[in-house]
Parts: structure tokens; C-alpha cells; sequence
């Protein structure tokens, strides 16, 4: 293969000198190419060599061997297996010089059979289907719509349009190949049975292969195709084309002068300063005042959201003791019927709040105006174990869950009282000694008065405080008693708190000798005081010492009575709600005394065993009275039904742990309420044993209650009152032993 | 009332430098940006009105699309039909006014 190219060329050259000689010998008839050729000096090498005719045209064999010359044949290796040279293998006779893959296929090989019938499978469209006569037809008037006129071979060929077509194409490069292409064409064409025009180099292998799977199918390849199109509908054109506004247009015009510059600039540099001076003056008060109004607005958002969400907390609450509600309205011990002569109570809702949980309940109040909304102090009654804070919660019956009103103040609560005909006005005495008025109406958050100074205070606990009856002049004022010994009246004045001392503790005939021969009337501590009912100047002050004082506001000089009641403080005094001449007070000395005014013994004694922490007449009943020990006992007392005993003592805390501080009977309601030194309330029902009525006699059916329930107690203290002193009432016979 | 006086006539002979818009329909994003161009271009070419104005309508051609025009100068008279939203008649540096405006 080497030395092929190599003899070509020689021989080439051979006949293009010889050629030359011809031509140089011809002269004059010649194309132009070859006059071109003449004109030209041929360029020799110098050492060429000159040849006379003969040499030339001596012939000069060469043979052509297959065997390659060049091959080293004695090319040896070193093996390091062997450990000696080995000779090496030849390396072949076959030199590569180009190689150029392709992408066709021998229609034989097995890999065009494969491709074949994975054509059929698929139905890619690459082999063409069977034509059939119909077809045919079709793309030859195609093929004359289109004007694709191929010039010849149309009349020729109208059997066969592939193979035109791919003839056609290929007729310039191939005239002669085509010519026999055709030939065959015909043929097959003529038979009409198959699709002829295939490639020349295997017509009979592309049918053998079409064959083997039972179709004929003629291959794809530069000669052989089909070309299809169709002409679509061309839609029509229009045109159209809109105008836009042209952009507005305005006119502007002016004259620049160095002095109109100078006047602008003037102008708005006066103008900005007036408009900075009075920004700075605006935004001062501006800012100030919508904070306010902000403020405000927030609060009263406040207000709103909190009326909303209490609303919810009561519904809820109510949900959640549902049973309870019921028993509180409805709920009557059916088993009193079977029992003469004693009652129980029913423990309903615990009141409390998380902030006084350790403190004592130093006050219970109803509310005069709202049956079920009840004020509760916290303060501490331990000398030792003061609180530096206090609160007044008021809680009502319909949210047992939180207080509606939390006052706060900063020492313990130890008192407080609801005015009766403004009823949002609420007294409080503290452990300090001061005293201070809040309106409800305006928030918890400050009072409205409190006292202020040394003077214008009370120098010790503040132990029971009472809004008086308004003045002749319309002032509002209440009255407070503390263990200094002082009763203190205090003025609701425009802007301050107007205090004045009604009356000084002193003790009768208790003269202490003090130094330098003066001498010094001892005074007492008071501990509680109550209003006499009817008349408004007259009221009682009990005194740590165990006396009761029978005092008026209208003359500090002496008392109206004086009544040894108790040996130790008397804790509490109440007045009977029917007969304002009888009241009954407790004491630390585990007494319960009923008095009668101006009588200086008492008509019954009760020994209720521990300390008597409070004592209440009941609303509904002459007769009817609670108390609340420190064993953490309940005594309720009937003593139309009996005169020695209480008809019902109950434990509401645990004796040990808890005391009981305080009771309030709910005015409405037959239930009331407890405190105790761990700052719960308990609400308690009265069973229908301990609220017995009156029943009217026959002949006097128009009798109302109140009547029938005063002629009641006349009755029963008719009895007590003939009875000579001292014989019946003594403090042993009617001892309570629990 | 002599110090007051004084006091004033120093107020009067005081320059204000500060650019002062005396007639604008632009928006107000676009004049922002149209002062701040233009009081920099003539501080960097105070000298140069010709030059100012040339550099000024240049960029104001590219941010703001083309045809504008600008004058810069301390007298002139002026008589301009303008598309709308799209003048400036600003003052600047006590002695100098600039007009720009676009049309087509």
C-alpha cells in the first residue's frame, strides 16, 4: 500500500512529460489550458538529468510486492520473566493511515436485520411502509401540484416516485449510476408488486432483509426517501394601527436677573423660618397632648376590654360550679325536717386570691347596694408577723374565682366599711394607723383621701372604722377607733381629710402616778365600736381592757354607761337588727354576752370553749346570732329555740392549722360568709333549721314579720328579764363544750 | 435700635447657596434627583456654564430619556413649551439659575 501512491506518481509524471513532448512537437492546435500550460517556463531542479529520447522512452519495470521491507524483523525484547531477550512480535503488515468511522450499515449484517425489526415494532417511521398503487398516485399529483417539475424522467418514472425523486437528486454527481438505477426502477416498477429503487450497492440485500421478517420494506439512504408536504391555509392579513396621544405639553416662561434670585431667596428663607419656628412650638404641644390623648384612649380601651373579660370569667365561673350556683339558690337540707332544734351549714364557694394567701382575713362587709358583692380585708392580726402590704378585695358571689376590686395599700388592712348611700366609697384603716378613702368608681390605684402626718393619724392599729350619717351640711364622714385610745371623726373636705377627736379612752378612776409627783389618767385601747342603730350620735366602743363604752359624739366629757362586760379585749359588738336596745359582743375570754342597754348585766352568757373572733345578729331573725371561734368553729345560736345551747356549731377549717377571724351575714341570702388566717372566705348556707320565721297566729294572719319577729325577742326577753340577777345567768351553766 | 439695625442689614448680606426650587412639576422622587444632579454638576463646573448645561442635559438625556434641555446661567429670559411633569426651575448658589425642561 506504501509504495503505491509512490509508482502512481511516477507514472503520472511520466505521461504529463511525455505530454509536454508532444506537445512541443504539435505546436498550434491546442485547447486553452494547454496554450496556458505553454506560456509557463517549468521549473526544473538544477541536477536533473538530461535524458536523450531513447532513455526516455525506455521502459522501466517495477514490481509490486506485498511483502513490506520496511519491517524490522530481528526486534528483540527484554523479559524479565525469562531473565534473557526474547524476540519481539512483528508488528503486521497493516499501517493505518486515516481511519474515518461511518455511520452506515451493511444491510446483511445482523445488527440492520435488529435495527430493522425494532423499527417495525415501534413504528418509527425510518423504513418506509409498503407503497401501494394508491399511494403512489398521491405523491405523484403532489408532486405535480407542488411545480416541483424535475425536468426529466417525469413521463419515465410516474410508477415510482421515491425513486425519482432520489434519482433526480442524484443525477448530476451520478449520471451513469443512475442511469442503471433507473433500469432497475423500471422493472420493478413495471411489476408493480414491490417497491424497487434501491441503493445500488445492495438492491438484493435490502430485499433479502425486507424478506426475512416477512415485509418487504425498502431502506432509508441518500437515494432512496420520500419527501412529503402540504400547503396550509395562509391566513389573510390586515393591518391596523392606532395613534396615541402625544404626551401633554405645557408652557413654562420666566426671566433670570441676579435681583430676582435674591428676592427668591429671601422670601423663602423667611418663609422657613417662620414655618420652623412655629413646627417646634406645635410639635412641643402636640406631642404632649396626644400622649394624653393616647393614654386615655388606651385606658378606656382598658376599660372596655376588662368589662368584656370579666363578663366571660363570670360565665365561665358559672359553668364551672354550676352545682354549686344551684345549691346556693335552691338547695335545702331535707334533713332538718327529722332533726328539732338544730341546722347545719353548707359550705359553698372558698374566695381567694393568690397574693394573700398567707394573710388573715381582718374584715368581711357587705356591700349595701349589691347583695352579693362583699369586701374582704387582709391584714395580719399578729403583732410579730405584720406584712408590709394589705389588700381590700371585693369579691362577688357571681365570680368566685378573683376579686372584681384589688386595693392595695402598704401595710395590713385591718378595717374598712362601704358607705350605705354611695356605696363605691370605701373606708380602709390600716395597721399603721392611718386611714384612707377609695373611690371605687375611679380605679384601685390611689385613694382619694388618706390621712397625712403625725397628727392627722391614728398612733395605733386602726381596729374598726364607720361611715357616720352625713352632716347637717351634706359632709361625708366616718369614724375610726384605735388602740391609742382615741375615736377619731373624720371630714371628707373638698381637698383634704378633716380630723377631729370625739372622744379619749381614759379609764374611770385609774389615776397613774408619773414622775415629779403628776399624776396621769391611764386611757385604754379601743377595739371595735358599732353605731347604735336608731339613734346616730350614740354608739359602743369595746376596750382592749374589757369594758364597753357607751359613748355619744356630741360630748367627749364622760360616758353615757359603762359596762364590765368582758376580762379580756372585746373583740367585736353588733346590734340586734330588730330591737336597737339589745346587742351582744364577744371577747377573747371565750364569751358570747347579749345585752340590753342600760343594763349593766348581761341577759345570756354563752362559753363558746376558744377566743370569739366576731359576732353578727342575723338580718332575718331577732333572735338568730353567728359567731366564729379560733378552733375554727362556726356557732349559730337560735334563742327562741334554745336558750343554753347553740343549734349549730360546725367546723369550717381545720382546728389546728386554721382559725376563723370573721363573719358576715349576707343581708339577701341565707348564707354567709367566714374568714380565717390564711386569707380564704368561705361561703356557708344556712339550712332551714337555723332561719326558722315566725309563723303569725291565726287570729292575727296581717301581722308582718318584722313585728312578729320583735314581739318574739320581747317575749324571750321578758322571760330573761323577770328572772332575778345573778340566779339563772351564770357563766357555767350555759357553757358550750364541743 | 442701632444693634437691631445692624443687626439686620448683616441678616440681608447674608448668600444663600442652598438650591431653591422656584417652579417644578416633576414628581418628587424625580426632582430630588434632578436637584442633587444638578447642584453637583454646577459646583464641579462653576466656571463653566457651557459645559455645566451640556453635562447636565447628558445625563439627564440618559436617566430620563432624551430631549432635554438645559440652561445655565445668572440672566436670562426664557419662553419654553415643555411635556408635562418634566421642568425645573431651580436657583442655586445666590447668582445662578438652571432651567431644564423636555420636549421633542
Amino acid at each position: 500500500m506504501q509504495a503505491a501512491p509512490k509508482t502512481k506518481e511516477g507514472k503520472h509524471k511520466k505521461t504529463r512529460s511525455s505530454k509536454l513532448k508532444n506537445e512541443g512537437g504539435g505546436g498550434g492546435d491546442a485547447d486553452d489550458f494547454d496554450a496556458w500550460m505553454k506560456s509557463r517556463q517549468l521549473i526544473k531542479p538544477d541536477d536533473q538529468l538530461d535524458l536523450t529520447d531513447a532513455e526516455l522512452g525506455e521502459e522501466v519495470t517495477k514490481v509490486l510486492t506485498p511483502t513490506n521491507t520496511n519491517v524490522i524483523r530481528n526486534l528483540v525484547v527484554f523479559s524479565f520473566k525469562e531473565g534473557e531477550f526474547v524476540p519481539a512480535p512483528l508488528p503486521g503488515n497493516t499501517v493505518t493511515l486515516i481511519s474515518f468511522p461511518g455511520n452506515s450499515l451493511h444491510v446483511d449484517s445482523e445488527e440492520a436485520r435488529l435495527q430493522i425489526e425494532e423499527s417495525d415494532e415501534i413504528g418509527y417511521p425510518l423504513p418506509m411502509p409498503n407503497y401501494s398503487v394508491v399511494e403512489q398516485r398521491e405523491s405523484i399529483l403532489d408532486g405535480e401540484e407542488e411545480g416541483e417539475g424535475e425536468g426529466e424522467g417525469e413521463d419515465d418514472e410516474k410508477s415510482e416516485a421515491g425513486g425519482k425523486q432520489g434519482a433526480a437528486e442524484e443525477e448530476e454527481a451520478e449520471e451513469e449510476e443512475d442511469e442503471e438505477g433507473k433500469q432497475t426502477e423500471g422493472d420493478q416498477g413495471a411489476t408493480e408488486t414491490e417497491p424497487g429503487g434501491d441503493d445500488e450497492d445492495a438492491p438484493a440485500g435490502g430485499q433479502q432483509a425486507a424478506a426475512a421478517p416477512g415485509k418487504k420494506r425498502k431502506l432509508i439512504n441518500q437515494f432512496n426517501y420520500c419527501e412529503r408536504a402540504t400547503l396550509t391555509y395562509c391566513n389573510p392579513k390586515r393591518s391596523v394601527d392606532t395613534q396615541t396621544i402625544p404626551p401633554p405639553r405645557s408652557q413654562f416662561g420666566g426671566t433670570v436677573l441676579q435681583w430676582i434670585i435674591y428676592d427668591s431667596y429671601q422670601e423663602d428663607f423667611e418663609e422657613q423660618q417662620k414655618i420652623s419656628g412655629r413646627t417646634s412650638v406645635v410639635r412641643g404641644r402636640s406631642t404632649k397632648k396626644t400622649i394624653k390623648k393616647k393614654t386615655a384612649l388606651a385606658e378606656m380601651l382598658n376599660r372596655k376590654y376588662l368589662r368584656c373579660w370579666q363578663i366571660l370569667e363570670r360565665m365561665i365561673n358559672q359553668n364551672i360550679y354550676d352545682d354549686i350556683g344551684n345549691d346556693y339558690r335552691y338547695w335545702e337540707d331535707p334533713a332538718d325536717e327529722f332533726r328539732e332544734g338544730e341546722g347545719n351549714l353548707l359550705p359553698l364557694w372558698k374566695f381567694q386570691y393568690e397574693k394573700t394567701k398567707k394573710m388573715n382575713v381582718t374584715e368581711i362587709v357587705f356591700n349595701p347596694a349589691y347583695y352579693d358583692l362583699f369586701a374582704v380585708c387582709f391584714g395580719s392580726h399578729d403583732f410579730l408577723k405584720q406584712p408590709n402590704e394589705g389588700y381590700l378585695c371585693l369579691f362577688t358571689v357571681k365570680n368566685p374565682s378573683f376579686p372584681d376590686y384589688i386595693i392595695q395599700t402598704d401595710c395590713g388592712v385591718m378595717c374598712c366599711d362601704i358607705h350605705p348611700s354611695y356605696p363605691f366609697l370605701i373606708v380602709l384603716g390600716l395597721y399603721d394607723g392611718n386611714v384612707c378613702v377609695y373611690d371605687l368608681r375611679d380605679g384601685c390605684k390611689e385613694p382619694m383621701y388618706v390621712s397625712r402626718g403625725v397628727n392627722c393619724k391614728h398612733g395605733e392599729c386602726v381596729w374598726q372604722i364607720r361611715w357616720g350619717p352625713d352632716m347637717s351640711d351634706g359632709e361625708i364622714n366616718f369614724f375610726s377607733v384605735s388602740s391609742d385610745g382615741c375615736v377619731f371623726q373624720w371630714i371628707l373636705m373638698q381637698n383634704k381629710l378633716w380630723v377631729t377627736t370625739i372622744i379619749t379612752l381614759y379609764l374611770e378612776n385609774e389615776v397613774a402616778d408619773g414622775p415629779d409627783g403628776t399624776r396621769v389618767v391611764l386611757k385604754t385601747g379601743g377595739s371595735c365600736m358599732q353605731f347604735h342603730p336608731t339613734d346616730n350620735t350614740v354608739f359602743l366602743v369595746g376596750t382592749e381592757c374589757g369594758f364597753i363604752y357607751k359613748c355619744s359624739t356630741l360630748f367627749s366629757s364622760k360616758y353615757l354607761m359603762t359596762y364590765n362586760a368582758h376580762n379580756m379585749s372585746v373583740y367585736r359588738i353588733d346590734f340586734n337588727r330588730f330591737d336597737s336596745n339589745i346587742f351582744v359582743s364577744c371577747s377573747g375570754d371565750w364569751r358570747v354576752k347579749v345585752w340590753e342597754d342600760m343594763r349593766p348585766d348581761p341577759l345570756f352568757i354563752f362559753d363558746l370553749g376558744s377566743a370569739v373572733g366576731d359576732i353578727k345578729w342575723a338580718p332575718y331573725s331577732s333572735t338568730v346570732f353567728a359567731a366564729v371561734t379560733t378552733e375554727g368553729k362556726v356557732h349559730v345560736f337560735d334563742l327562741n329555740v334554745n336558750k343554753y345551747k347553740p343549734i349549730c356549731v360546725q367546723a369550717v377549717v381545720p382546728k389546728r392549722k386554721n382559725k376563723l377571724t370573721r363573719i358576715a351575714f349576707n343581708e339577701k341570702l341565707h348564707f354567709i360568709v367566714v374568714g380565717d388566717e390564711k386569707g380564704v372566705t368561705t361561703s356557708l348556707k344556712l339550712s332551714p333549721n337555723l332561719r326558722v320565721m315566725v309563723k303569725p297566729p291565726k287570729k292575727q294572719l296581717y301581722l308582718d314579720q318584722t313585728t312578729l319577729q320583735i314581739s318574739k325577742l320581747e317575749k324571750l326577753l321578758s322571760l330573761v328579764r323577770e328572772l332575778p340577777e345573778g340566779a339563772v345567768i351564770q357563766d357555767t351553766a350555759t357553757t358550750v363544750r364541743s | 435700635m442701632a444693634d437691631e439695625g445692624e443687626g439686620e442689614k448683616a441678616d440681608k448680606k447674608v448668600v444663600h447657596v442652598y438650591p431653591l426650587v422656584k417652579h417644578s412639576d416633576m414628581k418628587e422622587e424625580m426632582r430630588h434627583e434632578v436637584i442633587e444632579l444638578s447642584v453637583a454638576v454646577c459646583e464641579k463646573y462653576s466656571s463653566n456654564y457651557e459645559m455645566a448645561a451640556k453635562t447636565i442635559k447628558d445625563t439627564m438625556d440618559k436617566k430620563f430619556g432624551i430631549y432635554w434641555h438645559v440652561v445655565v446661567g445668572e440672566g436670562f429670559g426664557f419662553e419654553v413649551s415643555y411635556e408635562t411633569e418634566n421642568i425645573l426651575y431651580l436657583f442655586f448658589g445666590g447668582n445662578l439659575a438652571i432651567v431644564l425642561w423636555k420636549c421633542s
